[in-house]
């Protein structure tokens, strides 16, 4: 275990010392583009309060709107797995993959511990800025819900891992899965929950886009961090993730298996 | 009696007439034999075809989840309806659905081939750099895009009611200065790579400053509502086109959109002059 742990950290390492090579772009992936996006949000739940009126939207105030507008920008960016699944998909379709087929560790605990290196980095930096913003401007976020609420989010990370490493063996069969990637990275995005709280749903709808667990990627964390749910409702989010991990992940196996048997070593 | 210096003047200017127009000619004639090789290289990858339409449909659908569930809780959001907004986004995804066809491709790759020394052999070309960058490949794929969008913008011009079809025409003016705009701005950020080493984040940057197009720009506080009609002006890529079809700004709008669509053109224009003079062929 330890040496597996330590196989991990390793990765973590290489993925850290890689990011900091380009200290502007960091910057910019982890604080100027969220708080742009962010902003963007703001200026629509603002309209939206002003226009009509209300001083409230299914129990919950403005302010609450605007608080999970800042938190969802930023854990969005974080739960959201681009460059690295492009990096495990290229790796097979050029045959770069051989040089981690050789190590003494699998291809998805290589890839695993870069990943989340890559996102502990980003988001010790990132979490700062929403922290900051919500403080300035006053709103409501129970602050003490943070750690249990930031445990989904690296829960879910390796799920979001687990559904890369079934693109990447897809690579094996297919020619271009990266077109593939953008359509399904869309359709998270769309499920998580960024765009607003997915309990505004018409409610059939809301039902079922909550127990999916993708809604673990922004909504239930932001939505438990800015009080719209109970400590219930996040640990449900737990269990969705656990199952969905066991069918993907038992998927995951068995298409880079048989994607192995296929591959020849010189590229998919 | 003819003066001998106005004759030569004359003539000098209708050779230079005639040689502007050829060049044109030329460079349009060159965006055709472009669209016909990314046809048939597309053609190779036909599975491509179905994926790039699915995956934009979702992003459609994304876009529009927001709106039609906003309006779930209200009848009105800055001066739009249901109705409206539904036509305000038909808009945006036909300017996008154009821009992608042209651009979108051709210009994502701009700052990495700046970067690797790619660009000599078309330095060298008889024609623009510029014009050869912008249309070398075609993303014919995004026709169908195109089809999908101007079934959804008709299909909610007819839930408007009273609308008057004729002021559909305004859209031949307003979304090609739309595309001008967002090609402009996209291609100046790209062209940063050739002052920069490496201009990921800027173009990072320029993904989610066009989120700002994405929206109605009467969202937005005065401010930034004078930004996205001035500084950077997003708002042309939709929220305008739309409002002018749907007869909520005057003419003096569409004007200051060809106007900005010129200057737009014009710095992208001298932002990738400039920069050339930096190019090391190497990498930038």
């Amino acid at each position: 275990m330890t040496t597996y742990l330590n196989k991990l950290w390793g990765g973590a390492r290489l993925a850290a010392l890689e990011q900091l090579t380009y200290r502007f772009n960091l910057f910019s992936d982890v604080a100027i583009q969220p708080l742009i996006v962010a902003a963007v949000e703001l200026t629509l739940w603002l309209a939206f309060f002003q226009s009509t009126g209300r001083s409230e939207l299914a129990g919950f105030s403005q302010d609450h709107y605007l608080a999970y507008a800042i938190w969802a920008a930023f854990v969005a960016r974080i739960s959201a797995n681009w460059m690295y699944e492009w990096n495990m998909i290229d790796s097979v379709e050029t045959g770069a993959v051989n040089a981690v087929l050789v190590r003494p560790i699998s291809f998805y605990s290589f890839w695993l511990g870069q990943f989340l290196g890559y996102k502990l980095l980003t988001s010790s930096f990132s979490l700062a800025v929403p922290l900051l913003v919500c403080w300035a401007m006053k709103l409501p976020v129970q602050i003490e819900r943070l750690p249990l609420a930031l445990l989904l989010v690296v829960f879910y990370l390796i799920f979001v891992h687990t559904i890369a490493v079934i693109m990447a063996s897809m690579a094996f069969f297919f020619n271009r899965v990266h077109h593939v990637t953008v359509a399904k990275n869309i359709t998270l995005w769309m499920l998580g929950g960024e765009f607003f709280p997915l309990d505004i749903l018409p409610e059939n709808l809301r039902e079922f886009m909550i127990a999916l667990p993708f809604s673990s990627a922004v909504f239930r964390p932001v939505g438990y961090l800015t009080g719209r749910l109970t400590t219930e409702q996040l640990g449900e989010g737990f269990v969705s993730i656990a199952i969905g991990q066991v069918i993907l992940g038992s998927l995951a196996f068995v298409l880079w298996r048989a994607g192995r048997r296929r591959y020849s070593g010189t590229g998919a | 009696m003819s003066n001998p210096a106005t004759d030569t003047l004359t003539h000098r200017w209708s050779t230079r007439v005639v040689h502007e127009v050829r060049d044109l000619a030329k460079h349009f004639a060159l965006v055709g034999a472009f669209a016909r090789v990314s046809l048939m290289s597309e053609l190779e990858y036909r599975f491509n075809f179905a994926v790039r339409i699915f995956t934009d449909v979702i992003w459609y659908m994304a876009q529009l989840s927001v709106f039609e569930v906003l309006f779930r809780h209200t009848d009105s959001l800055s001066g739009w309806t249901l109705e409206t907004m539904r036509v305000f986004m038909g808009v945006l995804f036909l300017t996008d659905s154009i821009y992608m066809m042209l651009f979108s491709e051709n210009l994502d790759r701009l700052s990495d081939r700046i970067r690797r020394g790619d660009l000599d052999l078309l330095l060298v070309k008889p024609v623009s750099s510029q014009w050869m960058l912008s249309f070398q490949k075609i993303s014919v794929a995004y026709f169908g895009n195109f089809i999908i969008s101007a079934v959804w913008l008709g299909w909610s011009l007819m839930q408007v009611p009273g609308f008057d079809w004729w002021r559909l025409l305004w859209l031949l003016i307003c979304v090609p200065c739309g595309v001008i705009v967002v090609y402009a701005i996209r291609f100046s950020t790209a062209s940063t790579a050739l002052y920069f080493t490496k201009a990921d984040a800027i173009n990072y940057i320029w993904y989610q400053l066009y989120r700002l197009g994405t929206r109605p720009d009467t969202v937005y506080p005065k401010f930034l509502r004078y930004a996205v009609l001035s500084v950077l002006p997003i708002a042309f890529l939709a929220s305008v086109p739309a409002q002018v079809i749907l007869n909520r700004t005057g003419s003096e709008m569409v004007l200051w959109g060809i106007a900005l669509a010129a200057m737009m053109l014009a710095v992208s224009s001298f932002i990738w002059k400039t920069g050339l003079k930096r190019y090391a062929s190497a990498s930038s």
